[in-house]
């Protein structure tokens, strides 16, 4: 099945906003998105945590919108919408029933525009403590939740912007200033360092205009600082081992590799690869540590796309009862030398493809979702039409790939082993991470 | 550096028209319901089988066996181990799925429209002729037992299970976790699961709901060759009534001490209400403008005045029984004591002041607005069609929400809070640090404090 082709217009308002549109008349619904580039690796030491501290504030007021009512508005015009911050960049988006598109411009464009008339230093304030909160729910009182941060701190020199998570550290937020907060807003908040995707039910003519007539007067800051040479090694060099006591009832190993940059070929291959390893209950490390040699409670293998230098990747298997660490981690280990020695078979690629496209299937049926990526295609690779042919690369993806790119990623030279194991509590630090790593959000 | 920006919010523009998508619904001669909704230009159709054994019809000293047989279903098939049956819808790209909860079990699949025969044959295939092999159950059921020591770890886990605990008397199945307890989990065998799972094999008692782009595809003929030979299975039932009973008489605090916490998790609340209520609609709106909304009151209180929390909110879990209500936060630890104050408060206030006209529409704008948003893909309408089934609502229950919302009044918010939210009866139940909290809690005149040590949690 071939996914319907998604036509859009691709131009730049004279103070550099780049404004892509997209019609798609099938529901009532219109998705604004939009990108800024800049994110955590912006962030110089000492005042790390920052770009998500500050993306809270843009929910702060500006000129014409008070405090917290930009939510107030969308949420009483029937819309949605959050504020997303990741290593590489920091968004904002809406989704609104379609007649309500013109208030969604307008709030973006007034924060954009006037963001410093608002801010206080007890709005300021009241969002440190909120983000802090949001450290102790998601990290700190979590079992296992200081694994996302050992993972990049242990692939990432120090001197390199991903060493740090993006949620930042307490004593960082502590010191954020006022000044800090406007220095950063004039650097990197301008229309020459935004995309807005507008993708849904309406009429691009008059959208165009009211970007224009909203965002137009906004002028461009020409001197945005350009982040220097991000590249790295392809490998870390050695393998680097933790062992980290956290209040856990069952021991759990984390792995991970620095791999190929996002939008690098070998990257979409392993991609693909890791659903052959991991994406289910019919793949290889499911089947040999979950089901047939019963010692893990769990597996997950997966890549963190990132454009500057080198992604992640990442995986873990909770070790069962009365099975000792060593032989998951061995068995866990095996299996990606494996798949680095021989090529994949054809049925198992086959399934892999077949998941692959349902999965984009499913996830470009919304607006909301071909917002963001067309955003993001613009903001990291300078290509929205790659919404268009990102499922082509995966499809392409060939066995003999996914091995290469095996070879390179999962190698002991290139390894992380993170060990949590059952403390005596308490523990200072403690948490579950089920789930992926998200980037860091306004509202849970 | 000049900035113009326009001072002026812009209107709306004219909503366009909106209805639920209309369904269809058939009968097969075995009595199984076949409901079928066209979306057009949505090439991903979803599937979903329903049935009605849920998790609180089962014997309690069975508490847990309806959620693992579904888990068990795909686990093997008289025609399928489980290997080939996962393989074989992967071929196809489809993702097949079943879960139980409280109200019943749903089996579904997700795949492109020209593939939905093939992937709808391999559910006809799990639901109907599941053969729950031993090894493979004892392999779930372990892992079943090693999930509940890890959601004693889990803060958000332990006080979830912790208030449902606390605010049902045992003789309610809500007073578990719908997945069992150890003791009840222990002793899961496949004969069990295999009963638990033919109670819900009658076809009259089972609904098929496709949804997406069916243009060319004949559900109903499709439904007819895979699961019209079903025939209700010895040992089926009709979903029984379900006792919700509070056993909280007055307002208490009930602390699980968990040392070195860096926050406290809150959940303030008691047994709310059923799905099926005349004031439903009320009800929503007064939730939301309690703890839906972003600007709801407690987090506009907790989080946007005070900075004690990443989010407050509050909500009814309704089901076919009487489910919980709660409000819920996790707040720095320092701050556990004023921030019961300030929850407890907002609870009050909600009963005792009307709410002001700009909260009664920002409530109610809000579930009208966003309530086409939820519809855009099949899944949700699909999930939705489910919903009704499961809660024996009339076909028009989804046209009618959007008028029936619009016509909630102030008056109707305030009743619905004066009958359904009581903080005096209302159970305070935290997982923190007992040593930096628990002596402040005996001043802080929420009712008598017990605390549930440690070593104990460790034990159980």
């Amino acid at each position: 099945m071939a996914l319907p082709a998604v036509r859009f217009t691709d131009e730049r308002l004279p103070n550099g906003l780049r404004l892509v549109m997209s019609e798609d008349h099938l529901a009532p619904v219109v998705a604004v998105n939009v990108w800024y580039d800049v994110g955590s690796k912006h962030e110089v030491p000492g005042k790390t945590g920052f770009a998500h501290l500050f993306e809270h504030v843009m929910f702060q007021g500006s000129a014409h919108v008070g405090k917290a009512e930009h939510i107030a508005l969308v949420q009483a015009a029937g819309g949605t919408m959050n504020g997303t911050t990741w290593l590489d960049r920091t968004n904002y988006y809406e989704t609104m029933p379609s007649h309500q598109l013109e208030l969604a411009l307008w709030l973006e464009a007034d924060r954009l525009g006037s963001l410093l008339d608002a801010l206080s230093q007890e709005n300021l304030d009241n969002q440190r403590d909120v983000v802090k909160n949001e450290k102790r729910w998601s990290y700190d009182n979590r079992p296992y939740g200081t694994w996302n941060e050992k993972l990049q701190a242990h692939l990432f020199p120090k001197e390199h912007p991903y060493h740090h998570p993006t949620i930042g550290s307490m004593a960082d937020l502590d010191a954020a200033s006022l000044e800090d907060v406007k220095e950063f807003f004039r650097t990197y908040y301008a229309p020459n360092n935004a995309v807005l995707a507008i993708v849904g039910d309406f009429e691009p003519e008059r959208a165009r205009d009211w970007v224009e007539r909203y965002f137009g007067g906004i002028p461009a800051n020409p001197s945005i600082p350009r982040l220097g040479n991000l590249s790295l090694p392809a490998v870390i060099g050695k393998e680097r081992r933790e062992v980290v006591p956290d209040r856990v009832p069952l021991p759990r190993i984390y792995f991970g590799f620095r791999a190929p940059p996002f939008g690098d070929v070998r990257l979409d291959a392993l991609e693909v690869g890791s659903h052959i390893l991991a994406g289910g209950r019919g793949s290889r490390l499911y089947r040999r540590l979950v089901r047939d040699e019963r010692i893990a409670q769990d597996v997950t293998l997966f890549a963190l796309g990132f454009v500057g230098g080198a992604s992640i990747a990442a995986g873990w298997a909770t070790v069962r009862p009365a099975v000792t660490i060593e032989r998951v981690e061995s068995a866990f280990l095996e299996e990606l030398e494996k798949f680095g020695r021989e090529p994949v078979t054809d049925d198992e690629l086959a399934r892999a493809r077949a998941l692959v496209e349902s999965e984009e299937l499913a996830s470009l049926g919304r607006v909301e979702e071909r917002a963001d990526r067309m955003a993001m295609y613009a903001t990291l690779f300078d290509d929205p039409d790659l919404i268009n042919r990102q499922l082509g690369r995966y499809l392409a993806v060939t066995a003999d790939q996914i091995r290469d790119v095996a070879r390179e990623v999962f190698r002991p030279d290139n390894r992380v082993v993170l060990t949590y194991v059952p403390a005596e509590p308490p523990a200072d630090e403690a948490a579950n991470a089920e789930e992926i790593p998200q980037d860091e959000e306004i509202a849970a | 550096m000049s900035v113009e920006l326009v001072a002026q919010r812009p209107t709306s523009g004219t909503p366009r028209r909106y209805e639920f998508p209309p369904f269809e619904r058939h009968r097969l001669p075995n009595g199984l319901t076949v409901l079928t909704v066209e979306m057009p230009g949505r090439p991903l159709v979803s599937a979903s089988l329903i049935l009605r054994n849920g998790a609180s019809d089962e014997k309690p000293a069975e508490a847990g066996a309806t959620v693992l047989a579904a888990r068990a279903l795909s686990e093997g098939t008289e025609r399928y181990d489980a290997i080939a049956l996962v393989e074989a819808a992967e071929r196809l790209g489809a993702s097949l799925h079943a879960e139980a909860g409280w109200d019943a079990t749903t089996a579904g699949v997700d795949v492109p429209a020209e593939r939905l025969e093939p992937a709808l044959d391999l559910l006809a295939e799990m639901v109907g002729r599941p053969t729950f092999p031993t090894a493979e159950v004892d392999r779930l059921r372990e892992e079943r037992l090693n999930d509940i020591l890890q959601a004693r770890a889990d803060p958000r886990r332990r006080v979830e299970e912790g208030f449902v605990d606390t605010i049902y008397t045992p003789d309610s199945p809500y007073h578990r976790p719908s997945g069992g307890l150890r003791e009840t989990v222990e002793t899961l065998r496949p004969e069990i699961l295999g009963g638990t799972h033919r109670r819900g094999l009658d076809p009259e008692q089972i609904t098929l709901v496709v949804g997406g782009d069916l243009e060319g595809l004949d559900v109903p003929d499709i439904a007819e060759r895979l699961f019209g030979g079903w025939v209700a299975r010895p040992g089926s039932a009709r979903p029984g009534p379900v006792v919700g009973r509070s056993a909280v008489p007055r307002r208490f605090v009930r602390l699980f001490d968990r040392p070195g916490s860096v926050q406290t998790e809150i959940r303030i609340g008691h047994v709310g209400l059923p799905r099926r209520i005349p004031d439903f609609h009320a009800v929503s709106v007064m939730s939301t403008i309690l703890g839906g909304l972003f600007n709801s009151r407690l987090n506009m209180n907790l989080r946007e005045d005070k900075g004690y929390t990443y989010g407050a909110n509050a909500g009814f879990d309704m089901r076919r029984g009487a489910g919980p209500f709660s409000a819920r936060a996790a707040v720095n630890t320092e701050v556990t004591v004023p921030s019961i104050r300030e929850m407890l408060a907002e609870l009050g206030r909600l009963r005792q002041e009307p709410v002001t006209a700009a909260e009664l529409s920002a409530g109610r704008d809000f579930l009208v607005g966003v309530f086409p948003l939820r519809f855009e893909t099949p899944g949700p309408v699909v999930g939705a069609l489910a919903g009704l089934v499961v809660h024996d609502l009339p076909d028009d229950e989804l046209s009618r929400y959007r008028p029936a919302l619009e016509a909630v009044m102030i008056d109707d918010v305030q009743a619905a809070a004066t009958a359904h939210i009581d903080p005096d009866r209302a159970a305070i139940v935290l997982v923190g640090d007992a040593e930096r909290i628990a002596s402040e809690l005996e001043t802080g005149d929420f009712g008598p404090v017990e605390v549930v040590p440690a070593e104990e949690e460790a034990g159980t």
